[in-house]
């Protein structure tokens, strides 16, 4: 379950007319529609060298009998405002459990890979606060750094290069003896169906199999943490399945995922948890279900004539007693009644979509 | 700092070329060229071109750097795969010049062992070209460095090398003697640091026509330390490991 990170009064504020954390508190807030997009941002100054009591419950976490951290990713009122005055980011805060698959989902520009790039410890923030595994992002990064693995968005494999290069090229980087990883490459290569292509260089692979190798080059590694960027672009919908399945298995296993993607049935089969991201800013956070719920996406019933020519209805029925009124009428009338379960795409698009026209007023 | 990581960052860099003995020769040859026009037009001026192309063979593929960096970075994004992994920003520097290296050692001993073929030279002598040599490698490294964190666009990064290269290499008296020049020029000449390697260099093969003097070797060794330090000064400036 999503615990999202909600700041609770009182507030100091500075003599520089900046707000202060004094207090956070973590909130076991299901599915919420968080800050309206457009609503004026508070501006927090939470310095990681600040050492407000809030830093040091952040900092503990919540953790199981057996020690094991359950929050791997903690994130309060993180801000990104690029050198040329971008504002990328605001006050987004959320918290990811161990071996939880969490989509980042937002339209192009929304701030997707900014809020990666940061957790990632490849992009300094500007405001606010991160940790993983307990880890401030900023302090302590290299530490940080052995525990993840990242496949950024866009990425290419050397055209040049085999597949088994890349993949036994990045284990040596990494520090594995010479057998360990000649050893790890063809495992990972066999894994994900590339043992046949492990000599071919990348030029003669698919779009797919290219993909695949630089997802191998990020799993090698065993990371704990493994953010993924759009990493199902370009894929056949068999390669995007593949790489679902070696998600998932990662998961399992225990591994936590923080995923970008545009492909709402992706977020569907994969989302454990979600935050929709527009203009920087989490427009929702909770589960996938709960976005449903939340921006009031139902059942739809297509009520149409057995053969083609009549007319089409499309019905949201609220309540079982109104669905069973339809079907009545439908059996009387000799009509079709297809049942379409809401999709997670409606609810993105109620969700977002709300602020376009928010702007439009 | 790990060596395994700068080795096999160097060894993943340079892994196309290598795997390409065309493009490797082409690599390594660039700085020969001239000398082969040279030799062909003019045989005199075939040793202090050679003295050249050896001060220029590691600095050419110095200058590359630019393009490894831009690549990595913008391109394959393998710089951000590395950031987020145990792997050094030193490492990742230094592995990414060692590759320029590798590329350019063959061409570095052929022109050598032509020279020391044709033209005696002390010991200490020779550790001094080698050392005009690396110091030339490491300041036009710095530049490509600057270059390749600078630029946002593939065109500027493939075109910008290649200019600077003209411009520090082919265009000042570095394979052509000095005096070709108008007197007025050559002080000019002189300000650029792939001239005064070069004069060094061939005043230590005992090819100038006129000696140096103390001072002017004195001076001439502090200007190239200078340029180096100026030059990673910029970088260092420029370099971000984790994006501001």
């Amino acid at each position: 379950m999503i615990e999202a990170v909600e700041v609770s009064s009182p507030m100091k504020a500075h003599g520089n007319g900046t707000k202060v954390l004094d207090k956070v508190k973590l909130n076991a807030g299901k599915g919420q529609l968080l800050t309206p997009v457009g609503e004026k941002s508070r501006q927090y100054d939470a310095h990681p060298d600040s050492h407000h009591p809030a830093d040091a419950d952040l900092r503990l976490g919540a953790c199981t009998e057996d020690g094991l951290q359950v929050n791997v990713v903690e994130v309060s009122s993180l801000g990104k405002t690029y050198p040329g005055g971008t504002e990328a980011l605001r006050d987004v805060s959320f918290s990811i459990e161990r071996g939880r698959i969490f989509c980042l989902l937002g339209r192009n520009g929304a701030g997707k890979t900014t809020l990666l790039r940061i957790l990632a410890t490849q992009l300094q923030p500007s405001t606010g606060r991160a940790t993983i595994f307990g880890l401030d992002i900023s302090r302590e990064a290299e530490k940080a750094r052995t525990r993840i693995a990242v496949l950024p968005q866009e990425a290419r494999p050397q055209m040049m290069l085999s597949a088994f290069d890349h993949v036994r090229m990045m284990c040596l980087i990494r520090g594995m003896p010479r057998a360990e990883a000649t050893r790890r490459a063809n495992q990972i290569l066999e894994q994900f169906d590339l043992w046949e292509h492990r000599n071919k260089v990348c030029a003669d692979l698919s779009g797919g199999m290219r993909q695949r190798v630089l997802l191998c080059m990020a799993l090698i590694a065993d990371p704990e943490l493994l953010f993924l960027d759009e990493p199902t672009i370009g894929l056949d919908p068999l390669g995007r399945r593949q790489v679902w399945a070696a998600v998932r298995r990662l998961a399992k296993a225990g591994t936590t995922v923080l995923l970008t993607t545009h492909y709402m049935d992706e977020a569907e089969h994969l989302a454990d948890n979600l935050a929709i991201i527009e203009k920087g800013k989490v427009a929702f956070l909770g589960t996938v279900d709960e976005a449903k719920d939340v921006a009031g996406v139902g059942m739809r019933m297509i009520v149409e004539p057995l053969v083609n020519g009549g007319q089409r209805e499309v019905l949201h029925p609220s309540s079982n007693e109104e669905i069973l009124k339809i079907v009545e009428r439908s059996v009387r009338e000799g009509l079709k009644v297809t049942f379409q379960p809401p999709s997670l795409e409606e609810a993105f698009i109620n969700i977002v979509g709300g602020s376009i026209d928010d702007e439009a007023q | 700092m790990k060596l395994n990581e700068v080795l096999y960052i160097g060894l993943w860099d340079s892994l196309p070329f290598l795997r390409d003995p065309t493009l490797f020769v082409i690599l390594s040859g660039i700085a020969f060229f001239p000398v082969l026009f040279l030799a062909l037009f003019t045989g005199s001026a075939a040793l202090p071109a050679l003295v050249g192309a050896a001060v220029m063979s590691l600095a050419f593929l110095g200058l590359n750097v630019a393009q490894s960096v831009y690549y990595n970075k913008h391109w394959f994004r393998f710089q951000d795969i590395l950031v987020a992994s145990p792997v050094s920003a030193l490492s990742y520097a230094l592995g990414l010049s060692l590759s320029s290296l590798i590329g350019s050692t063959p061409a570095l001993v052929l022109s050598f062992s032509i020279l020391i073929y044709y033209v005696p030279i002390a010991p200490l002598n020779f550790l001094a070209v080698v050392a005009i040599a690396a110091l030339m490698w490491l300041g036009l490294v710095f530049i490509g460095y600057t270059i390749g964190l600078s630029v946002k666009n593939t065109r500027k990064a493939n075109s910008l090398p290649q200019i600077l290269g003209f411009l520090l290499g082919f265009l000042p008296p570095v394979y052509y003697p000095l005096s070709l020049l108008p007197a007025s020029l050559r002080p000019i000449a002189m300000l650029v640091p792939t001239t005064e390697a070069a004069q060094l260099a061939k005043y230590y093969f005992g090819l100038l026509p006129t000696s140096l003097s103390s001072t002017e070797i004195l001076v001439s060794w502090a200007y190239l330390l200078g340029f180096v330090a100026l030059m990673a000064l910029i970088t260092a400036r420029k370099a971000h490991w984790v994006d501001p």
